[in-house]
């Protein structure tokens, strides 16, 4: 049934005094977007939902990114059109507050797919886009994490784990036009210049109108030797469901480089999915009048779409 | 098992005076690539050096020879994977590397992460001590007067593409006597791009891919086209679903010109030593190497044995 939006704000550990923040999070962000979906474009929809979680401190996008080695904000954001597969995506980007929008003017306004860092940043200014303080982005939550994970002994690839990923979002409007987006700060005290699955196509995120859509999140490294987003939609080429094509790619990934990650996908007739092999994703779907959330397994409540909350 | 590595120099419209001289740089990095599997070395091994080979071959845009951005710098763009573990390396916008594609590898074997972008790149060279060269040095006089030719404003990509087209990515791809296969790409990109332009080459899945268990890509071609279809994990897909090699690599040429009206060519060899070199441009330039025998073509269907020297 369309139109349709599903989105996510990371899988991970999502410690506890933050998961009601986390859940909150995604509800208001599909709302929003939803709102968008009634006679609009599923990229505006997309782009609305995502620049919503971009602009909530408790998530790992835009404001609230995690800090690389240095202490500082680098973040990639793809978008991409399922009618002409075009796409628009910037990686290593600074100083933005909502790089999905600049993704989106990269799509729009250039004859290239990817701007990075200093690049994009020079695309930016050229585009009008205001320039934010680094600081600006930088949580003290953010900063507590990076400090501890520069501990000799600490280990931020598992702590990563311990932590909101990545926030994204898929959906088809009412015309059948589908369309992605995926935003992130990346992964906790990485190397500088590091560029994750998130600016990749087919990695972290593909659409096609005659297939469908799909937006991970998780370990990044994990999720680029497998193309996961791209992979998901091949098993669905094949005649799997959302859901079972995205079960079998998390399961590929899994086996293949041992990497736990999350989905939110859909196909041409809004059947959506938002499947995890981690411990947790936050995440929120909206189709018809109703609003479904979760975020441990086998979790689906619902709401009417008009509650306020 | 059967031993075999196949190269490309790009595919894009080849002037005459340039087809032999590339011609001669596909075979040659066959050559010094298949003598690397000949003396036991793995196919991530010959691939890094037959790709190396032509970095440093100034008739190629990659490394030496680059093509310079609108600011008439060099960034330059590479991957390297492995398909045994599905590892991967990659730098994006890179300056002041002549052999990037090694670069894309450290990246691979010296961190946590698959790719790395600008100046952490260059900074993460020289956390290793590897190699930088003057930008100049990278730069051919052919290039400079190519570049400083009247250029159109507002022209696009896609129409430069078509008109002044120039030396596009180079890559390689093997299988080694123990099954394991790997591809390498690298490239300077398009002429004028923008500052920062990552195009397809480094993007896994797109410039590249390899997976023991089905076999191992490397696309050249209007990057953007490829990056939109995926095109490596595409023809790696339509393998994994029992096309043979020639014909994963055709069908999916074909559907990104259908789909995305993208022109480009691709080389793909598999776990078992099948491969292809086919492409959709007018030219592009190619050699493989396999038991004595050196294959190499520029022109559609074109298929010329020559002996292989060791």
């Amino acid at each position: 049934m369309l139109p349709v939006l599903v989105v996510h704000g990371g899988a991970g550990h999502i410690p506890k005094e933050r998961v009601e923040m986390s859940c909150a999070g995604v509800r208001a962000a599909t709302r929003a977007g939803y709102a968008v979906l009634q006679g609009g474009w599923s990229m505006d929809a997309v782009v609305e939902a995502v620049t919503h979680l971009e602009n909530i401190p408790s998530f790992n996008a835009g404001c609230g990114s995690v800090l690389n080695v240095k202490g500082e904000v680098e973040m990639d954001a793809i978008v991409m059109d399922g009618r002409t597969l075009a796409s628009g995506a910037v990686s290593a980007v600074r100083n933005i507050a909502n790089p999905i929008q600049l993704a989106r003017l990269v799509m729009e306004k250039t004859s290239h797919l990817c701007l990075t860092a200093e690049g994009a940043s020079q695309f930016a200014r050229a585009m009008g886009v205001p320039e934010v303080p680094g600081e600006s982005l930088v949580t003290d939550y953010a900063r507590m994490r990076w400090e501890k994970n520069l501990a000799p002994d600490a280990n931020p690839v598992e702590c990563q784990m311990g932590k909101m990923g990545t926030v994204g979002a898929v959906a088809v409007d009412a015309d059948g036009n589908i369309a992605c987006a995926t935003s992130t700060g990346g992964m906790l005290n990485k190397m500088e210049g590091r560029v994750g699955d998130t600016a990749c196509i087919g990695c972290g995120g593909y659409a096609d109108n005659r297939v469908g859509a799909v937006s991970p999140t998780g370990h990044g490294e994990a999720i680029m030797k497998v193309t996961l987003a791209r992979l998901i939609l091949f098993h669905m080429e094949q005649g799997l469901s959302s859901h079972e094509g995205s079960d079998l790619g998390l399961a590929t990934m899994k086996e293949r480089v041992g990497g736990l990650g999350g989905v939110v996908t859909v196909d041409p007739q809004g059947r959506w999915a938002a499947r995890f092999t981690s411990a947790q994703m936050a995440w929120a779907a909206a189709q018809g009048d109703t609003l479904h959330y979760g975020l441990y397994p086998g979790e689906d409540i619902t709401q009417s779409i008009g509650d306020p909350n | 098992m059967k031993a075999v590595i196949v190269v490309h120099g790009g595919a894009w419209a080849i002037p005459d005076e340039m087809a032999e001289v590339s011609m001669e740089g596909v075979k040659a990095a066959a050559s010094e690539g298949y003598r690397v599997l000949g003396t036991g070395g793995s196919a991530l091994d010959a691939v890094e050096k037959a790709v190396r080979s032509m970095e440093d071959n100034t008739v190629f845009d990659a490394g030496h020879g680059a093509v310079l951005n609108a600011d008439g710098e060099v960034e330059l763009d590479a991957i390297i994977m492995d398909g045994l573990t599905l590892g991967s390396g990659a730098v994006s916008c890179v300056q002041n590397i002549a052999n990037p594609v090694s670069l894309a590898r450290a990246v691979m074997e010296k961190t946590d992460h698959v790719m790395l972008t600008s100046r952490g790149a260059n900074l993460f060279a020289e956390s290793i001590g590897f190699k930088t060269v003057p930008t100049d040095m990278l730069v051919t006089e052919y290039e400079k007067r190519e570049w400083e030719k009247p250029k159109e404003y507002g022209t696009g990509v896609k129409e430069l593409f078509r008109s002044q087209w120039s030396h596009d990515t180079v890559g390689a791809v093997a299988v080694d006597s123990c099954g394991n296969v790997a591809c390498a790409t690298s490239t300077g990109g398009i002429r004028n791009k923008m500052v920062g332009r990552v195009g397809d080459s480094p993007i896994i899945g797109a410039g590249g891919y390899a997976d023991n268990r089905s076999g191992a890509v490397s696309c050249t071609g209007h990057g953007e086209s490829i990056l939109k279809v995926s095109l490596a994990r595409l023809i790696i897909f339509n393998i994994e679903q029992g096309k043979e090699v020639q014909d994963a690599v055709e069908l999916s040429l074909r559907y990104m010109g259908e789909r995305v009206h993208g022109a480009g060519g691709a080389i793909a060899v598999s776990p078992s030593g099948q491969w292809a070199a086919t492409f959709t441009t007018e030219r592009m330039a190619w050699a493989a190497a396999e038991q004595g025998a050196l294959w190499y073509g520029l022109n559609p269907q074109e298929r010329i044995q020559d002996k292989l020297s060791q």
